[in-house]
C-alpha cells in the first residue's frame, strides 16, 4: 500500500514535470523579437528565404539514431580569437558535463581560419568514422563538397555559426542575421521618434553577413520616411579604421548626427572613442554585442545603445543538437539560438548591469556558461589585484 | 616615301631627358599639389582645420610604418610583417601594464624588444638564408600572429593606459601624433641623407654585389635596415594603441601593402636603391588625402578602392617609363 502511494506521487512529479518542460520549451520556441518580415523583403533576400523556410522545416533523423556513447567530430574555426577561443571551450565543457557516458571521444581539427586547411581536415575527420560531425564552415562553396561526403557516408552534419552553399545537411545553429540588422535599426527609429539624422556604418564590404544586416537596416530606412541618412561607409570591423572613419563624419556633420547604425561593437568602440576626443555627446547607437568590452565602455561613457549577439557559446546547443540527432529526435533545419537561450537575446543600455562583467577581459564574448574558474584557469579574467 | 620622324636634336633630347628627370624626382610632389587643387575645387571643407588635423593624425599612423618600410624598399626588399608588428605592440602593451600607467615603460620596452627581434628574424633569414624578403616576413607574420594567439590563448586581456591618450592631443594645430612622424622623419632623413650609414644604404640598393666588392658589410646593413623597420612599425603600434585606447585584433590590418603603396607612390622603386623618405610623406599624405575626400564626397567603398588602386598603378607605370628612359 505505502509502495503504491510512493509510486503514485512519483508519477504525478514526473507528469508535473513533463508538462513544465513542455511549458518551458513552448515558451521559448516562440521568437525572441518581434520584428516582421513583409513579402517584399523575404522575396529580396534569399537569405531570409531560405531561412524562414527551413525554421519551418523538420528533419527526421530516425536514420541517424544508435545507442550510445557517442563519438562526436568537431570542425573548427580554431582559438585564432576571442569568439573562436571561447567557442571551442563551450564545446569541451559542455561533453565534460555530459560525461563518457553520453559523449565517449570528442575527436577535434583547428583549421585556423582557413577554408583550404578546413576541406582535408574534414575528410580526416571522416575517416575516423565518427558518430556525427559538427561543422564551423570556413567558406560557403569551399565546405559544400566535404558536407555531401559525410552525409553520403552516413555521417549526420550539423552547422554551426555559418552555412554552407549545399542544402544535404541535417541543421543549421546560428541565428537570423537580417533580423539583427532589423531590429538594430527599428530600436534607432524608435529612439529617434522616427525622425533624425543617422550614419550607417557596414562590416567589410563583400562578406555576406555585413552585407545581409547592412541590407535589412535599409529596408528601415526605406520605410521611415523621417529618417535621413547621411552617409554610409565601412568600419572594417576595426576600431581604428571606424574611428578614422567616425572622425571624418565629426568633422563633416557636427552636431546634425543624431543616431548610428553599426554593424559590431569592435567598430562601436572606435565611434564612442572619436566622440570622446571630439567632446561631443554621443548620440545613440544602435550596434553594440555581448562583448564585455564594449559594455565596459558603453556604461563608462553612459551610452544608449541596442545590441545584438552571436555569442560563441551556440557551440553548447551545437552539441545538443548533434546528440538529438544521435538519439533519432526530429529537428529543426534552422534552429535560432535566440529561441532557445534566453541570455542571447537582444539587449539595451537599460539592461547593462544584467551583462556586463568587470572580471571579465575586454575581449570576452558573452554569455559565458561554463563556471567563472575555467576562465581564470584559462587567463579570460582580468588581474584581481587591479581591480 | 620617307615616314620616318624627324631625328631628335639634342636640344629636344636634352629637353626630354630632363623632364623625365624632374617628373621622377618631383612627380609626387606635382601630383600632391594637384590633388590638394582639386580638393579645393571638389571638396573645400577638406580645408576646415578640423579636416586638416584629422588628416595630419590619422597620416602619421602610416607615415611611421612606411619610414620603416621605405629603408627596406631602398634595399630591394620588403617587410609584410609590419601589420602583425601593429598588433603584437598593442597585445603587449595592454597585457604587460594592464591599464597601469607606472608600468608602461617596461611594456613599451617588451614591445621594443620582442619588435628589434622580428626585424632581426626577418633580416636573418634574408641574408643567412637568402630566402626573399616576400616569403620571409611573410612567414615571420605568420609566426607572430600564431605565437601572439598561443600566449593569450584568442583573448588578449588588459587595457591600453590612459598615458598613451597624449598621442591624441595636439600641441598648437599639430596633432602630437603628426610631431612624432615629423620627428622621426627627420631623424631618419638625417640618417639616409647626411651619415655614411644612408650612403651604405643605397649602395647596397642599387647593387648588392658592388657594394660587397668595394668592401661593404653588407649582411649587417640588411640586417639593420629590418630591425629599424620592425621598431617603426612598434613605433606605429604605440601610437595607434594610444589612438584606439583598447586592444584591436584588427589593428595592423592594411598597414603592410599601404605602407608599401605610400613608399611606392612616393617615388621608391622596388629594384632598390632609388627613393628617399621626403617622397614618401608625400606618398602618405596623397593616400590619405584621397581616402579623406573619397568620405567628404560620400563615394561609396568601392569607387574608393578603384580610386586607391588606379593611384598605385599610375604612380609605378610612370616611374618605371620615366627610370626606363631617364
Amino acid at each position: 500500500m505505502r509502495l503504491k502511494r510512493v509510486f503514485s506521487a512519483g508519477l504525478v512529479c514526473l507528469l508535473l514535470l513533463g508538462a513544465m518542460s513542455l511549458y518551458a520549451q513552448e515558451a521559448t520556441e516562440e521568437p525572441a523579437s518581434g520584428v516582421q518580415f513583409t513579402e517584399e523583403e523575404i522575396a529580396a533576400s534569399p537569405y531570409l528565404e531560405s531561412l524562414l523556410r527551413r525554421q519551418n522545416e523538420t528533419y527526421d533523423t530516425s536514420a541517424f539514431a544508435k545507442e550510445g556513447p557517442y563519438r562526436i567530430a568537431l570542425a573548427s574555426q580554431g582559438p585564432t580569437n576571442s569568439w573562436a577561443a571561447l567557442f571551442d571551450e563551450h564545446v569541451r565543457w559542455r561533453v565534460e558535463e555530459l560525461g563518457p557516458d553520453v559523449v565517449s571521444e570528442l575527436l577535434y581539427a583547428d583549421a585556423n581560419g582557413s577554408a583550404d586547411i578546413q576541406v582535408p581536415q574534414v575528410e580526416d575527420l571522416l575517416a575516423q568514422e565518427p558518430d556525427a560531425l559538427i561543422l564551423v564552415p570556413m567558406g560557403r562553396a569551399a565546405l559544400s563538397a566535404p558536407v555531401e561526403r559525410a552525409m553520403a557516408q552516413g555521417v549526420p552534419v550539423i552547422l554551426c555559426a555559418s552555412g554552407v552553399d549545399t542544402d544535404n545537411f541535417v541543421t543549421e545553429i546560428g541565428t537570423n542575421l537580417y533580423r539583427s540588422g532589423k531590429s538594430l535599426a527599428e530600436w534607432l527609429v524608435d529612439e529617434l521618434g522616427g525622425e533624425g539624422n543617422i550614419l550607417q556604418m557596414n562590416g567589410i564590404p563583400g562578406v555576406d553577413t555585413a552585407e545581409i544586416e547592412a541590407q535589412a537596416a535599409r529596408t528601415v530606412w526605406a520605410a521611415n520616411p523621417g529618417i535621413n541618412v547621411l552617409d554610409e561607409q565601412y568600419g572594417q570591423w576595426s576600431t581604428a579604421e571606424a574611428k578614422r572613419v567616425m572622425e571624418q563624419w565629426i568633422a563633416q556633420f557636427g552636431d546634425q548626427i543624431d543616431g548610428i547604425w553599426s554593424n559590431g561593437a569592435q567598430m562601436s568602440m572606435g565611434i564612442i572613442s572619436a566622440y570622446e576626443d571630439a567632446g561631443l555627446p554621443i548620440p545613440p547607437i544602435a550596434g553594440g554585442e555581448y562583448m564585455n568590452g564594449f559594455l565596459r565602455v558603453a556604461d563608462a561613457h553612459g551610452v544608449e545603445f541596442y545590441a545584438k549577439q552571436y555569442p560563441p557559446s551556440m557551440s553548447v546547443l551545437c552539441v545538443d543538437t548533434a546528440i538529438q540527432v544521435l538519439r533519432g529526435e526530429p529537428v529543426q533545419r534552422f534552429i535560432d539560438f535566440q529561441d532557445y537561450i534566453e541570455e542571447t537575446r537582444d539587449f539595451s543600455h537599460e539592461e547593462i548591469d544584467e551583462f556586463f562583467n568587470p572580471n571579465w577581459s575586454d575581449d570576452v564574448f558573452g554569455p559565458v556558461f561554463f563556471p567563472e574558474e575555467r576562465l581564470a584557469e584559462l587567463g579570460y579574467l582580468v588581474e584581481s589585484s587591479e581591480g | 616615301m620617307d615616314t620616318a620622324r624627324p631625328a631628335q636634336t639634342p636640344f629636344d633630347r636634352s629637353i626630354v631627358h630632363s623632364s623625365r628627370q624632374f617628373m621622377l624626382r618631383y612627380g609626387v610632389y606635382v601630383s600632391l599639389a594637384t590633388l590638394l587643387v582639386l580638393a579645393l575645387i571638389f571638396t573645400p571643407d577638406l580645408y576646415k582645420a578640423q579636416n586638416l588635423t584629422l588628416i595630419l593624425r590619422q597620416a602619421a599612423q602610416l607615415g611611421l610604418v612606411a619610414i620603416g618600410q621605405t629603408l627596406v624598399l631602398l634595399v630591394a626588399g620588403l617587410d609584410l610583417s609590419v601589420g602583425g608588428v601593429i598588433v603584437l605592440t598593442n597585445v603587449v602593451i595592454a597585457e604587460v601594464s594592464n591599464g597601469d600607467n607606472a608600468r608602461l615603460p617596461l611594456a613599451l620596452a617588451v614591445a621594443l624588444g620582442l619588435g628589434a627581434l622580428v626585424g632581426l628574424a626577418n633580416g636573418l633569414l634574408v641574408t643567412r638564408r637568402n630566402v626573399p624578403p616576400f616569403v620571409a616576413t611573410l612567414g615571420v607574420l605568420v609566426f607572430i600572429t600564431g605565437a601572439q594567439v598561443a600566449y593569450t590563448r584568442g583573448i588578449p586581456s588588459g587595457f591600453v593606459p590612459n598615458a598613451l591618450n597624449v598621442v591624441n592631443q595636439s600641441v598648437g594645430p599639430l596633432p602630437v601624433s603628426f610631431l612624432i612622424w615629423a620627428g622621426f622623419t627627420a631623424l631618419f632623413s638625417f640618417l639616409l641623407y647626411l651619415m655614411p650609414y644612408g650612403r651604405r644604404i643605397y649602395a647596397v640598393g642599387s647593387n648588392r654585389e658592388a657594394a660587397r666588392l668595394s668592401g661593404l658589410r653588407v649582411n649587417r646593413v640588411l640586417l639593420s635596415v629590418y630591425v629599424l623597420c620592425s621598431l617603426m612599425a612598434v613605433a606605429a603600434g604605440i601610437v595607434l594603441s594610444g589612438y584606439v585606447g583598447y586592444i584591436d585584433r584588427y589593428l595592423g590590418r592594411g598597414f603592410d601593402l599601404d605602407s608599401i603603396a605610400a613608399a611606392v607612390v612616393g617615388g621608391t622603386a622596388f629594384t632598390g636603391g632609388r627613393g628617399g623618405l621626403f617622397g614618401t610623406v608625400a606618398g602618405v599624405l596623397i593616400i590619405q588625402i584621397l581616402s579623406s575626400m573619397s568620405l567628404l564626397l560620400g563615394l561609396n567603398v568601392q569607387v574608393q578602392f578603384i580610386l586607391k588602386g588606379l593611384v598605385i598603378v599610375a604612380a609605378v607605370a610612370l616611374y618605371t617609363m620615366a627610370a626606363r628612359r631617364a
